[in-house]
């Protein structure tokens, strides 16, 4: 469970504020899949990070699976990240220099899984993306779609209780991007929580649960089948 | 966690900067090394004792001229005063100068006769004050006695009967006896005269630092009756420097008929005759501390631009569970890597150079410790360089993962 109470963010530069979160509130449950959609600027990735102890706030509660995050040192927040926490990016962030099988393993290795416990999960996790035969191929010999389910194999690899995706089909064509919306339900029907950011309301409408974020509040939620916002399309 | 495995493999995809320093590295080791070695054994040589007290000693040449010019005399007067001046604890007439850079040489040989080859010696003519001015201790048989000092005349071809040597000198002429049997024996000079060995003394060198035989030195007992002669004078402690000029005005006034010149302190000596081995150790000093700085500065520059290219892959590595430690350990690893290969290299190119050195130069080869300490230090240099870049990596936020794209 991933509990957020009036959790505040403030970017400072010598000329601004920006107030990126304030007073954000909500709680995300066990197996759920909730949608975030909502004008750019307007805090989703920012809550994001915060869910994935990626960055700090300033005021507020949160608690990850009931604990709560605001006192831990770096390395406590690192080895939290790398055991609860699975993460999609909008531009696959592959590291380009390794194959897929040296990508699937970077959080492994992390963990401290021993080579051979490694292996097992990395196959069967490029097993499930359907990338199994490719583990010796390199990022840039992929197409965006392809790259984007070795990210997703490499996220889940470690079988994190959250998966956090931040426009995961941003760079995707409509075809690629829904056929990773599939593979997401599949994983949230096996039993992995998702928070993703999308700005596509289609994709949205397929998740369990929506959530809709303006001027880095939670203003409106909506269940599965209503209509969104305009703004959301912003 | 070690990731030997996967930051090689990342390495052989993007090689060409990690083989341009590592080929720097071995190059700088190569260079380095033979330059530590070089810089030891030429400050081993210029450790060496001559023997002589050095810090309390000099010398002064005495030029006669003139129909009337006396040199018995003259030596006989000049010593007479040199010897009761305050302050002098010895001194004597002398034709040469341990590490003067010019003297004498001879060769004694055990046998007589022409057929026999000679050990070549250093040949220095004192008094039986000899002894106690150059700060020598005979350690067998004894000094010479006032009776044994013969007067030689200028081009004389002959020798007197006894001789001291050193001990290096005596182990050199009888290899398979203690040395110390060495007193009592004659040996040959100009093939066939014969001097017996009546004492042997610890140490004094010859006036060639670059000689060979440097060790090899022996006492003839006379007096040389030369229009152009010279007198080293030991002073006591920290007496020297008073007692020059004083000395200086001394014999320059006390017989007009010769010039007074020459005048200068064993340490002169000393640094004369050391100064292309001390311009070499400064040369190689400064050669290895650029090169090194280099060296340094090309590892910053190589991991800043890694760092700074890679900065998303931090920050994805960052989301994905890698601490700060983590991080920085990863660049600290990867240069290890990189050194490990070029401090391999470099190992075997220090002992490509050091076998090329000995075989045209006649240098000694190296000691074998000198190559792991070598790479050790190249790898610290590494580890020491890599640090900066690494913990700016280190402190690459990890929102970079979704911040940029
Ligand atoms: N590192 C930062 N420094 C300053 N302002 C930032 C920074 N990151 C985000 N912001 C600002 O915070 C606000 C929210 O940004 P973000 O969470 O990225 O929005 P979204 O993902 O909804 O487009 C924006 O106004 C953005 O400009
Ligand atoms: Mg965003």
């Amino acid at each position: 469970m991933l509990v957020m109470n009036d959790i505040k963010k403030v970017f400072r530069t010598d000329l601004v504020e920006t107030h990126a979160l304030r007073d954000f509130n909500l709680q995300v449950d066990e197996g759920d899949f909730v949608a975030v959609t909502g004008p750019s600027g307007s805090g989703k990735t920012t809550f994001l990070n915060i869910a994935g102890l990626l960055e700090t706030f300033e005021g507020g509660q949160y608690l990850l699976d009931g604990q709560d995050v605001s006192q831990l040192n770096d390395k406590a927040r690192s080895q939290l990240r790398n055991e609860k926490i699975g993460f999609i990016f909008q531009s696959f962030n592959l590291i380009p220099d390794l194959d897929l099988f040296d990508n699937v393993d970077v959080p492994l290795r992390y963990r401290g899984f021993n080579a051979a416990e490694r292996k097992r999960r990395i196959e069967s996790a490029l097993e499930m993306v359907g990338l199994a035969n490719r583990m010796k191929h390199l990022p840039a010999q992929l197409s965006g779609g392809q790259q984007q389910r070795v990210a997703i194999a490499r996220a889940l690899a470690g079988e994190p209780r959250f998966l956090l995706a931040d426009e995961p089909t941003g760079n995707l064509d409509t075809k690629m991007a829904h056929s990773v919306m599939e593979l997401l339900k599949e994983i949230n029907q096996a039993g992995t929580t998702i928070v993703m950011v999308t700005h596509d309301p289609s994709l949205a409408r397929d998740a369990k649960r929506n959530i809709y974020v303006r001027d880095g509040k939670v203003s409106e939620l909506h269940s599965v089948g209503q209509e969104l916002p305009d703004a959301a399309n912003a | 966690m070690l990731e030997i495995g996967p930051i090689f493999r990342a390495l052989m995809r993007n090689k060409v900067g990690a083989v341009l320093i590592a080929i720097q590295i071995a190059i700088t080791m190569t260079i380095i090394v033979n330059s530590v070695f070089m810089i030891v054994e030429r400050n081993e040589k210029m450790q060496r004792q001559s023997g002589l007290d050095e810090a309390n000693t000099f010398h002064i040449s005495s030029v006669g001229f003139g129909e009337g010019f006396n040199p018995r005399s003259t030596v006989e007067a000049d010593l007479a005063q040199l010897r009761a001046l305050p302050g002098v604890v010895d001194a004597i007439q002398i034709n040469a100068l341990p590490i003067s850079g010019g003297g004498w040489s001879m060769g004694l040989q055990t046998e007589p006769g022409a057929e026999h080859d000679g050990t070549g010696v250093a040949v220095y003519m004192v008094d039986e004050h000899g002894i106690n001015a150059l700060d020598v201790e005979v350690i067998a048989g004894e000094n010479f006695a006032p009776s044994d000092i013969r007067w030689r005349a200028s081009r004389s071809p002959t020798w007197p009967n006894k001789v001291i040597l050193t001990k290096a000198m005596v182990e050199k002429l009888f290899p398979d006896s203690p040395w110390a049997d060495a007193v009592g024996k004659t040996v040959y000079i100009n093939d066939n005269d014969p001097m017996i060995i009546s004492g042997i003394i610890d140490k004094l060198q010859a006036p060639w630092v670059g000689w060979d035989n440097v060790e090899n030195a022996m006492l003839s007992p006379e007096r040389m009756e030369f229009t152009a002669t010279r007198y080293l004078i030991r002073t006591q402690p920290g007496q020297r420097d008073r007692l020059m000029p004083e000395v200086e005005e001394m014999l320059a006034s006390s017989n007009k008929q010769r010039v007074i010149r020459g005048m200068r302190t064993v340490e002169e000596d000393r640094e004369r005759s050391y100064r292309g081995d001390s311009a070499m150790i400064k040369i190689l000093t400064t050669v290895m501390v650029i090169l090194t700085i280099v060296t340094a500065l090309g590892i910053v520059g190589l991991a800043s631009f890694s760092v700074n290219r890679r900065r998303k892959q931090i920050g994805t590595r960052r989301a994905l569970g890698a601490s700060q430690g983590a991080i920085l350990r990863y660049f600290m690893l990867e240069n290890f890597l990189i050194s490990s290969v070029g401090v391999v290299l470099g190992a075997g190119l220090t002992i490509g150079l050091n076998i090329l050195l000995v075989n045209t130069f006649e240098m000694n080869p190296m000691n074998w410790y000198y190559i792991p300490i070598g790479m050790l230090v190249l790898w610290l240099v590494g580890q020491v360089a890599v640090y900066g870049p690494a913990r700016r990596a280190a402190g690459i936020a990890p929102a970079t993962a979704t911040r940029t794209v």
